[in-house]
Order: C-alpha cells, then sequence, then structure tokens
C-alpha cells in the first residue's frame, strides 16, 4: 500500500516542479542526506577522472559510438535480435509502457510465476512494472539494496543510480526493523546491509524467475551486460530458471568492443570507482550456466519519436551514469523527487518531457540554471543545455499556438517587447516612459524592491536595478558632441 | 500478422522514418569513428604487476606470489591460512590444485543448495587488467560457471602474469572472439547504499584472494640448466 506521503512518480500527475520541490526545499534531513551523497560522489568521481590523461579521448569516442548507433538504430536493433535469438534468447518488441507490462506478464503467467527477483532496473520503474505485477498477483522483490529500502519503506527512488540516497542510516534502520520484524536492529550500515543480505538469501536461492534491466546490448554478438556493485545481479542472471530483461531500445552498442571504452566512462562516472565491482555478459542461453529460457522486451515507449528531431536526437546517447545529476545545482537542493519522474536530474528534465510528448512534465525544461555543468561531466557528451532550451522554445510555442494564450500577460509582455526592440525611437520612448514610471518604485540607493501588479512576480525573489538617469546611447551621443557627462551613472 | 510482428515493425518503421541509417554503410561508419584513448600502456612487466597487485589490495583482496611450480603448494598454504575445508571446485581445475586435507565438492551439476554449504572456491582466470585491478573470468573449465564463483563466500583466484593487461583496450585486443559469458570482477561484492559508506560483501563473495603465478619470470636456477649456461 502506498502510503500518503510518498511522491508521485507519474509525469502525468505529478505536480509542477516549483511545486514539487517546496516541500522538499523545506526539509533540513532530506537536504542534507542528498548534499552528503552528492558531495561524496563528485568528489570520488573527480579523482578518478582526473587520474585518466585520456579522459576527454574517451568522452569523444563515447559521444562518436552512442551517435553513430542512434543513426543507424533500426540496423543494429535487427542485427541485436538475430544474434541473441540465434544464441537461445527470445526478442519482444514493446511500442508503449502496457505493451511491455503485458509481454512480461505473459511469460511470468507461462512460468505460473507467483514470485518474482528484480535487479534494479529504472526501466521497468518508467513503464510502472510493480503495480502490474503486484495486481496479476506476482510479488516482485527489489533485490538491490537500495530499491529493496525503498520498496520496504513504500517509497520512490530519488536517483538513478543510488535511489535511497536521500534515507539516511536512522531511517533504514527504522524501515527494516518494521518490515523484517527485527525490533532490535542496529543502525550502521554493516549491520544493515547484512540484515539485507540474509533477508534476500532464500529468495535467491529459490524463485525461480527474474527480472533485468540492461546497461548494454551488443548488436554484434546479441550479448547483454549489466554493471552492479552488490552481486544480486548476479544472483538474479545465474540461479533463476527463467530470466527477462527489459530495455529501451537505445541502449544498443555496435560491437563487443566497444565495451572497451563504455566501462571505463561508466563506473567513474557512476560511482567514482575504476570499474563496478560486478560486469556481467551474457548471450542468450548457455547450456548448464544460467537460467535456460532468457528473454528480452526491447521498449520504445516514445523513444522513437525523440530520434526525430536532430538536436534532442542526443538526449538517447545517455548511458544513464547519473553523473549530470550529482553535479546540478539544481538536483543538489531539491533531489530527486521534485522532477515528479524516475528518471531526475538534467537529464530527467530532457528525458521526461520528450517521453510524455511534452504534454506533461512541461515545468521540467526549466528546472535548470543552464550552468552547462552537466554537459561538462557527461561522458557521451550530451550537450544537455542545448536541448533544454529547444524544449523550452518548443513548450512555449505550444502553449502559445495550442493552447491560445495570447493574451496571457506574459506573451503580452513579449510580445511588446519585439515591437519595441524591433525600432529605435520605439525603444528610446520607453526607456524615456520607464525612467519615469519606475521613480516612484526606485529606492534612494537607486534599487527597485518590489513592484506592483503582474511585475510582482519577478521582484518576488530577486531586486532590481533603477533605471539610470542616462541611457548609454545618450551617453555615447553626448561624449561625441564633446560635451560628455561623467561616463558613471549616478547613483 | 500477429500482435507482436506489428509491433516489430511500428517500431522498426517509426525508427527509420526518424533516421536515414541503413545497414549498407554501417561497417565503413563504424570504421571511421574516432578512437583517441589510450590503447596500450607503457608500462614494463614488473610495474604493471606491481599496479595490479596495489589495485586488488586497494579492494581488500589478498594477493601472494609464487613461481609457477610452487603454485600448488601456494594454493594449498591460502586455504589453511583463510581457515576453510569444504571447497568448490571447477571441473576443469587442475587435479594437483586440489590440496590434500580439503573436502573438494568438484562441480559436476552441483546444486546451488550444495554450493551454498561450501566455504569457497577455486578457480583459474582469463585475465587480469591492471589499470583496474580487475579479474575477467570467461567461465571456462577451469573457471567454471558463473554461479560457482558466486555463492561461496571466498574466492581463490588463480591468476598468472602473462595473463595481466594493463588497460582495458588490451583485454579486448587480447579477445579474438568475443566470450559468450563473462564476468569482470573488480573487488568483492559491495554497497554504499547508506550513506555512501562503503560495506563489503552484499550477495556476493565477501573475501577475494589472488595467487598471482608469476610465469614471466626466468626460470630459477637449477630449475633449467641449459638456458642459464647459454650466455
Amino acid at each position: 500500500m502506498r502510503t500518503a506521503h510518498a511522491p508521485e512518480m507519474d509525469p502525468r500527475l505529478a505536480p509542477p516542479f516549483p511545486v514539487a520541490a517546496l516541500p522538499v526545499l523545506r526539509n533540513a534531513q532530506l537536504r542534507k542526506n542528498v548534499m552528503h551523497a552528492t558531495d561524496v560522489i563528485t568528489a570520488k568521481r573527480d579523482r578518478l577522472v582526473a587520474e585518466k590523461a585520456d579522459w576527454q579521448g574517451l568522452r569523444d569516442a563515447g559521444s562518436a559510438i552512442r551517435a553513430h548507433v542512434l543513426e543507424n538504430l533500426a540496423a543494429y536493433l535487427e542485427q541485436f535480435e538475430e544474434r541473441c535469438m540465434a544464441a537461445g534468447g527470445v526478442v519482444h518488441w514493446a511500442t508503449d509502457a502496457a505493451e511491455a507490462r503485458t509481454i512480461i506478464l505473459d511469460i511470468l503467467r507461462q512460468e505460473q510465476a507467483s514470485e518474482v527477483i528484480k535487479i534494479k532496473t529504472m526501466t521497468s520503474a518508467e513503464i510502472q512494472l510493480n503495480p502490474a505485477l503486484e495486481a496479476a498477483g506476482i510479488h516482485a522483490f527489489e533485490t538491490d539494496l537500495a530499491e529493496l529500502i525503498l520498496q520496504l519503506g513504500d517509497d520512490e527512488p530519488s536517483h538513478i543510480v543510488v535511489p535511497a540516497l536521500h534515507v539516511n542510516r536512522s531511517q533504514v534502520r527504522e524501515i527494516f526493523a518494521r518490515r523484517m520484524g527485527l525490533p532490535d536492529l542496529a543502525d550502521d550500515p554493516q549491520t544493515l546491509t547484512a540484515a539485507a543480505r540474509t533477508y534476500l538469501r532464500k529468495k535467491f536461492l529459490s524463485v525461480p524467475t527474474a527480472i533485468s534491466g540492461a546497461n548494454f546490448l551488443i548488436a554484434e554478438t546479441g550479448g547483454v551486460s549489466v554493471v552492479e556493485s552488490e552481486g544480486n545481479g548476479r544472483m538474479c542472471l545465474t540461479l533463476p530458471r527463467t530470466m527477462i530483461t527489459l530495455a529501451g531500445i537505445e541502449k544498443v552498442l555496435p560491437r563487443y568492443r566497444d565495451l572497451e571504452v563504455m566501462l571505463q566512462v561508466l563506473a567513474r562516472s557512476a560511482t567514482g570507482e575504476r570499474m563496478s565491482p560486478y560486469t556481467s555478459l551474457w548471450t542468450g542461453v548457455t547450456p548448464g550456466d544460467g537460467p535456460q529460457s532468457f528473454h528480452v522486451v526491447l521498449l520504445d515507449n516514445g523513444r522513437s519519436d525523440i530520434l526525430h528531431r536532430e538536436r534532442e536526437r542526443q538526449t538517447l546517447k545517455c548511458i544513464r551514469c547519473a553523473a549530470c545529476m550529482n553535479t546540478c545545482p539544481v538536483y543538489r537542493q531539491t533531489g530527486g523527487h521534485a522532477y515528479g519522474s524516475v528518471y531526475p536530474g538534467p537529464i530527467g528534465a530532457i528525458l521526461t518531457p520528450q517521453l510524455m510528448k511534452l504534454e506533461h512534465a512541461q515545468s521540467l525544461p526549466y528546472a535548470s540554471s543552464l550552468c552547462g555543468a552537466c554537459y561538462e561531466v557527461c561522458p557521451v557528451k550530451i550537450n544537455i543545455p542545448e536541448v533544454l532550451i529547444d524544449l523550452r522554445a518548443r513548450v512555449t510555442d505550444r502553449e502559445r499556438e495550442e493552447q491560445r494564450r495570447f493574451f496571457d500577460p506574459l506573451y503580452l509582455g513579449m510580445r511588446i517587447a519585439n515591437g519595441v526592440f524591433a525600432s529605435a525611437w520605439r525603444l528610446r520612448a520607453a526607456q524615456r516612459m520607464a525612467r519615469i514610471g519606475l521613480r516612484l518604485f526606485t529606492g534612494r540607493d537607486g534599487w527597485i524592491r518590489r513592484l506592483p501588479g503582474f511585475a510582482s512576480r519577478w521582484t518576488m525573489t530577486r531586486d532590481l536595478r533603477g533605471v539610470p538617469d542616462q541611457s548609454f546611447r545618450d551617453w555615447f551621443a553626448a561624449r561625441e558632441n564633446g560635451h560628455a557627462r561623467t561616463g558613471e551613472v549616478k547613483p | 500478422m500477429t500482435v507482436a510482428s506489428e509491433s516489430r515493425q511500428a517500431v522498426l518503421q517509426r525508427i527509420r522514418s526518424a533516421c536515414a541509417g541503413s545497414g549498407a554503410e554501417l561497417t565503413h561508419d563504424y570504421a571511421a569513428l574516432p578512437r583517441p584513448y589510450l590503447q596500450h600502456g607503457a608500462m614494463d612487466g614488473e610495474a604493471r604487476l606491481a599496479l595490479m597487485t596495489e589495485r586488488l589490495r586497494e579492494y581488500d583482496a589478498e594477493v601472494v606470489e609464487c613461481a609457477p611450480d610452487e603454485l600448488p603448494a601456494a594454493i594449498a598454504a591460502q586455504i589453511a591460512r583463510s581457515g576453510r575445508h569444504v571447497l568448490a571446485a571447477p571441473p576443469g581445475l587442475p587435479q594437483e590444485w586440489l590440496a590434500p586435507g580439503c573436502e573438494w565438492r568438484v562441480d559436476h551439476g552441483l546444486t546451488s543448495d550444495q554450493l551454498e554449504q561450501t566455504e569457497g572456491v577455486v578457480t583459474a582466470a582469463t585475465c587480469g587488467i591492471a589499470d583496474s585491478g580487475t579479474i575477467v573470468l570467461h567461465h571456462t573449465d577451469a573457471e567454471g560457471r558463473r554461479a560457482l564463483t558466486l555463492l561461496p563466500d571466498w574466492h581463490l583466484c588463480v591468476l598468472r602474469a602473462s595473463q595481466v593487461v594493463e588497460t582495458l583496450p588490451e583485454y579486448f585486443d587480447r579477445c579474438a572472439t568475443a566470450p559468450a559469458l563473462f564476468t569482470m570482477i573488480a573487488g568483492p561484492s559491495a554497497t554504499a547504499d547508506i550513506e555512501m559508506t562503503r560495506i563489503k560483501g552484499v550477495h556476493g563473495p565477501r573475501f577475494l584472494s589472488v595467487v598471482l603465478v608469476r610465469d614471466d619470470r626466468q626460470a630459477r636456477p637449477g630449475a633449467d640448466r641449459t638456458t642459464l649456461s647459454t650466455p
């Protein structure tokens, strides 16, 4: 059962970002948890990136490989499908979330599964798989420690690599004590981790069906790769009878060898490690080793629409390392829940609205200061600010044209500004009027602290410099005439 | 047409209408992709092995070195030091590696529960990558299937100096064909999910021990006199 305080992670239902961010900004504990976690990861990441003399070369290569894949996606997907099936896998195609859920439920019904163990997969959260499984009477056990904390605590992920970074040890202790029936549990991370190990061990050894995501699909071989730290992934990939991998269509790499770039940049960017403890690769079904029934579900769910726009296409280069959110000054204040989507942070701010075809989550492209830190750390060089600006333009166009907000004060003001800036005399007249009009609101120190009416939205959060007595053009004209006043604007 | 193949067509069609890319130019375009990163390291053998050892120790793995002819004794010594007796072994593990005095469970189809009851496992490896302290298993007969190096709590891995490369691209250079399975291990299972505190040993083996076989060194005096007598 969902508790009342659980954040809304369906972009169709979530409140706009500024509204959703408010409760977080007032929650000092949450902000402390998020700040601590992102500080630790970025410090580790920066140290390990600095030791890599060829880092920019790796980024260039990673970016080029991912862009090449997207330009030739259909061919690579067909190749992956053919090779995976030749190796004994079954490949399914899902146009949207509902179809992916149906495919997975059908496989589980055939297996007569009542329980399923899961490796952390944000894609399954994207299609809201767990509620669908629950409704079909199939209990899903999240096996990643962070996902387990969230599942037992009826909470939602706030980060794509460390989804429970907003929860601290005493909160974890409380959740585990309550849900695992361990009232005397201590709150040190070692003890809490051991409790999770014991809790899940039985499940690993007994549940015959598993669901995973994928970090990479290899077109050349039909192989699938998963990168993880805990070993819960290896358990799910190895011990069950049946394995289902849900992967976005963009996850393909051309060749096996391309892993030499991706694995070098992924762990460094994601967790600040040279390599993650475990990287697994498997190809279809291997007799005598691991699941003997293997399914891959290739999920579109809005991705192919993103391909249509050349500038926005780069969104799909993402390898989900989360470096952009760790470094983002906005994410670091609000954490992930404010984004109202399983994909938070800068990448979420461009991915979510596009997956929603801009019908929802229109506030997310504005959840950024456009400082560019995300672009700088991105291991595959996604120019997130560029896409953000493009999406803002599209959101604006939609609002203006489709929602006919013609007389909205904002758009009215923009149209007037357009007219004013179009001619010199109109600008001069407007400046003169503003100088007189704003004098009433300008303080003795030359600052405007509060404006009336609609304009108060500007001064609500910032002060405004008063209009100077002389414009630059006036000053310049006077100077040319040989009797310039001082270059200084009077205070 | 079934619903399934309709969806396949629909997705591929949508992708094709968005991008011009066709299969014909793939190989050419792919070959032209920039690769401006370090392919081969510049370290000599000793430095490479020292780095591998240092990285492994950073992950709290135990590392010992031995000469090729000392390997069975080195394995026996490591097992004795660990205080473990019930050990799993892949079917292709050399007979002389099975130290006497232990209860060996050779994997000819052990169940997960049987594996779970062992105290450790001894395997070979395919490759070591010094730059990141990574051990690569291709799950050959001497490395065992994937569950074998997962369920037991202690993994004793035999790595030969000649298998250690400096960079990840060097490993891929050595792979003439892609393996169907691999597991890359960079330290024992770990998590940092609670307050970013690194905790060792979540689900995988909690202890990793590596025997580094110095098959790169010249044979010791006495082992091969003919080589030594030649200037």
